[in-house]
């Protein structure tokens, strides 16, 4: 069995007044290996966002499964949710997320400290993680004090600190200029290079470009795949460039 | 565009926006309301036929300006709040295509709206309640006129224009908020980041003293005198010790917590402490005010309702019998004829008498210097230090034994000694040319009731009949106004107050009718009277002081309801994110529950803190104006306290929940 097994994953919203029913995932299937670097992207209401938040267990299915480590998300009880989540998930958002009442330090420790860890421990897992993100000369200021590529990586340390089986990072580059951005795909790639599996949704093809693997989303359906083999950085970008035009355009996949 | 057009909009605005604007206009009706009550009781001309209805009149005008300041502030501070949360609102409108100048006119027929709500509901309810008022009123005082129902254009005159002008300054702060502001800024509203504040080690020691030397004061303070001037002392030390405690203490000591990494990296700690750093930079003076307007009000309520329920021991205190005569010894014979007429009178009235005591004494204002006690007005220095100065009261032996029953005997310069303060533990007082041997000490005297022994220390000093007679010689010699020889006579009745006025006004016509002769002078006093005039003092303080407390009981709270509701909107994202993060719902809750009580009970625990340092010094200041029940002021203390508190929590509980709702979305 794979690392992450979704499969026939179905998500349809009744609307409250009316009960019009819209369809955000009609059928999704893919699985992701322990260690791989998956993107996935897809045009706005393409359900991206409600794929990313069923693997996040911050919503359900209504119908399928997600499968991670050999957890079936869907029999986890409520009370634990969060719980699992703060244990085997680790958030990176576009909008950084930092709490403005906290410096960089604190937001990293934050879910160590909901997980009432030590503080000892909490000491030896921030400062390798911050020495590795450069961002160790930077903890004690606060988030309205630093760039946007810095609070990312600290947002990227935050999501790092618990050792999660699985980083979602959510549009990690929406807000940085291009120099942040790159430096950041650098450290994710970096971060993958050392073993982490990381999901990806994104917009850019440049950034999906850094994956490994791109699956592309399309009116609630895994629409098509690109897998990187042994393609450059610059190839794999030609090839989702020309994925996204067919999409656009509405043409098949030869 | 049409007129009508910003009618609809301001009233889809406010409907939109009711979850601080029903507040708000409930706080404005309110305000209008109370205003109106109390200005319109001051003017009633009923209370000008009341006993003492003069000073209630003047003790209302001063607190129609105080209410009339008070409301200005409060609502000026509520709708800048309001403002504040409906920026991003006009940023929109603006960006939509509504020039500043449309904003304005929008502002300006939402306010006249919240105006003619509140004007209207506000003196409606006022005119309603205003018969209600002065019943209760006449009730209190004691007095058995009942009003019309009285309406007094001149006064919804005034109200209408002091809340116009209250409603204009409001309109024309908004306005320029709305004019300063881009649009850009104004979608942004308040979400830019707030910096942390800075630590003020020395603010915050020098807060510490100021509360540690008020607290002092308050609490070491024994002389009532002297009380009153370190009272205002230790009331200003004790409100700049609270502003800075509260804006400088309070962070150092988060911050402290926060340098504790032990109890800082445990969730419910981590996040209340730093939030609360944050909520104490915006926060502290508002809570500091709310936490001496609760002082205010509890001493207020506490010593008022001890005052009231008191009044019978302070009217004991002060009148030692129902009927009183002091007069001048030196006319003995005049004197002894007017009390035996006395008696007579009584048994024409078909009045009884009881509890009849008359005796002589000598009174000596006099500096305490150690043992010896300095009489001479040249070397009297009253203005130096007032806490030294006392009362000296010589009463003859025969006079204290046909009194009490007792068979004292004291030879040559003996004395027995009574002091209604500080107890005396030299053992001899040494007095014009002589040092009196003190022999026994007194448990208690028959009192004397002469105007200032509540306030200074009176020693009364019982001597030989001989030493006395002596006494009265070196007094006379001595000048007169330092001392007064007089004879007390007074008596009790058990008879109705209707039957004591008709016998009081029938003595007052005995001794004024020039029976006596010309330089007879005596002077009367009867409980009766003056248990009127105390009601219409006391009642009418009383009276203030329930209704201001319950003015400033709302703004307090409403203040913090308005501060949590500004700050659950803050919040929200925060908690936002820490729930993706990995926070339970239940922390949620705990730790909102942690802010939310810490906010809201800090200044009330604060102000109960305040109250029992200051019981020491309002006990003694009571004791000033004759209120020496000190178990009675404690249980008004305690009860003001409780009935605060359980108005707070209900508040609490309230707030906590919109504040819950908001949050979690």
């Amino acid at each position: 069995m794979a690392f992450l097994e979704v499969s026939c994953l179905k998500k349809i919203y009744t609307t409250r007044l009316g009960g019009s029913q819209v369809r955000a995932l009609s059928n999704v299937s893919f699985s992701a290996e322990q260690g791989e670097y998956a993107a996935i992207m897809g045009e706005s209401g393409s359900g991206k966002t409600t794929l990313l938040n069923i693997l996040a267990a911050l919503d359900k299915p209504t119908g399928g499964r997600v499968i991670l480590d050999g957890m079936d998300l869907g029999q986890i009880k409520d009370r634990e949710i969060t719980t699992f989540r703060r244990e085997n998930l680790g958030f990176v958002f576009q909008d950084f997320n930092l709490l403005d009442t906290f410096n960089l330090k604190d937001n990293i420790l934050l879910p160590l400290v909901l997980g009432r860890k030590g503080i000892q421990e909490m000491t030896d897992s921030l400062l390798p993680i911050a020495q590795k993100l450069g961002i160790r000369d930077i903890l004690e200021k606060y988030p309205y004090e630093v760039s946007g590529g810095q609070k990312q990586r600290a947002a990227v340390a935050r999501a790092l600190i618990t050792t999660p089986k699985l980083i979602l990072a959510d549009e990690p580059t929406g807000a940085l200029d291009s120099r942040s951005a790159n430096d950041l795909l650098d450290l994710l790639e970096e971060i993958n290079r050392d073993g982490q599996t990381i999901l990806m949704v994104t917009h850019s093809a440049r950034a999906a470009s850094r994956a490994g693997r791109v699956l592309f989303i399309k009116d609630g359906e895994v629409y098509h795949q690109i897998y990187r083999g042994n393609s450059t950085n610059e190839q794999m970008y030609q090839k989702i460039s020309d994925t996204l035009t067919l999409l656009a355009t509405g043409g098949e996949i030869r | 565009m049409k007129y009508g057009f910003y009618t609809k909009l301001a009233f889809t605005n406010i409907r939109k926006n009711r979850r601080i604007y029903v507040p708000y206009v409930f706080t404005c009706i309110l305000t209008v309301m109370m205003y109106y009550l109390v200005r319109s009781l001051s003017v009633n001309p009923g209370l000008k036929e009341m006993y003492g209805g003069y000073s209630i009149a003047s003790t209302l005008r001063l607190g129609t300006f105080v209410i009339g300041v008070f409301a200005l502030i409060f609502l000026f501070y509520t709708n800048s709040f309001l403002m504040k949360r409906r920026q991003k609102e006009f940023g929109v409108f603006n960006i939509l295509g509504m020039e500043k100048k449309h904003l304005a006119r929008m502002i300006l027929t939402e306010t006249v709206l919240v105006t003619v709500i509140s004007l209207g509901l506000g003196l409606g309810s006022g005119i309603l309640f205003d018969k209600v008022m002065f019943l209760l009123i006449c009730k209190l005082v004691g007095a058995e006129i009942s009003l019309g129902f009285f309406v007094s254009g001149g006064v919804i005159l005034s109200t209408v224009k002091l809340f116009c002008g209250i409603y204009l300054i409001i309109y024309l702060r908004a306005v320029y908020t709305v004019q300063v502001n881009d649009p850009i800024e104004l979608l942004r509203g308040s979400s830019t980041g707030e910096r942390e504040p800075k630590t003020k080690g020395l603010l915050a020691l020098a807060g510490a003293v100021c509360l540690g030397t008020g607290y002092g004061i308050a609490v070491t303070v024994k002389n009532p005198v002297a009380s009153m001037g370190l009272f205002f002392v230790a009331v200003i030390l004790v409100i700049i010790g609270t502003y800075l405690v509260f804006t400088a203490g309070s962070i150092v000591i988060l911050k402290l917590l926060r340098r504790n990494r032990k109890f800082y990296y445990q969730p419910r700690h981590f996040i209340s402490v730093s939030g609360m750093i944050y909520r104490m930079k915006q926060n502290a003076a508002g809570l500091a005010n709310i936490c001496i307007l609760c002082t205010m009000v509890l001493v207020m309520l506490s010593s008022t309702t001890s005052l009231i329920l008191g009044r019978e021991d302070m009217i004991h205190g002060r009148y030692p019998n129902d009927f009183i005569i002091h007069s001048d010894r030196s006319v003995a014979d005049q004197n002894e004829r007017l009390f035996r007429r006395l008696e007579e009178i009584c048994k024409e009235e078909g009045i009884s008498t009881e509890n009849k005591v008359e005796y002589s004494y000598l009174l000596f204002m006099a500096e305490q210097q150690g043992s010896w006690f300095e009489t001479d007005e040249q070397k009297l220095h009253i203005e130096r230090d007032f806490s030294k100065f006392c009362s000296l009261f010589f009463i003859p032996l025969s006079d204290y034994n046909a009194y009490s029953g007792e068979k004292q005997v004291l030879e040559g310069d003996e004395t027995l000694l009574f002091s209604n303060y500080e107890p005396y533990e030299k053992p001899v007082l040494g007095v014009f040319d002589r040092e009196y041997q003190i022999s026994g000490y007194l448990e208690e005297f028959f009192g004397n009731g002469a105007s200032d022994t509540n306030v200074i220390t009176s020693y009364y000093l019982v001597v030989t009949d001989e030493e006395f007679g002596r006494l009265v010689e070196i007094s006379s010699g001595n000048g007169e106004e330092s001392c007064a020889e007089q004879v007390y006579y007074g008596f009790d009745t058990p008879v109705s107050s209707k039957r004591q006025e008709a016998l009081e006004d029938r003595i007052m016509s005995e001794m004024s009718g020039g029976e006596y002769g010309d330089d007879f002078e005596t002077h009367l006093e009867t409980r009766v009277e003056n248990r009127n005039d105390f009601m219409g003092i006391y009642g009418g303080l009383f009276f203030l002081g329930l209704f201001l407390g319950v003015l400033f009981i709302m703004a307090a709270v409403l203040i913090i309801y308005y501060k949590q509701i500004s700050e659950g909107y803050e919040d929200r994202e925060r908690f936002e994110i820490m729930q993706k993060v990995g926070m339970t719902q239940t922390e949620v809750k705990q730790t909102i529950r942690s802010q939310v009580l810490m906010v809201f009970f800090l200044p009330i625990v604060m102000a109960g803190i305040h109250i029992a340092f200051a019981f020491t010094i309002i006990k003694l200041l009571l004791a000033v104006i004759g209120m020496v029940n000190v178990k009675l002021y404690l249980l008004c203390t305690i009860a003001a306290f409780l009935v605060f508190a359980v108005l707070y929590v209900i508040i609490y509980s309230l707030t906590a929940r919109t504040y819950y709702k908001i949050v979690r979305r």
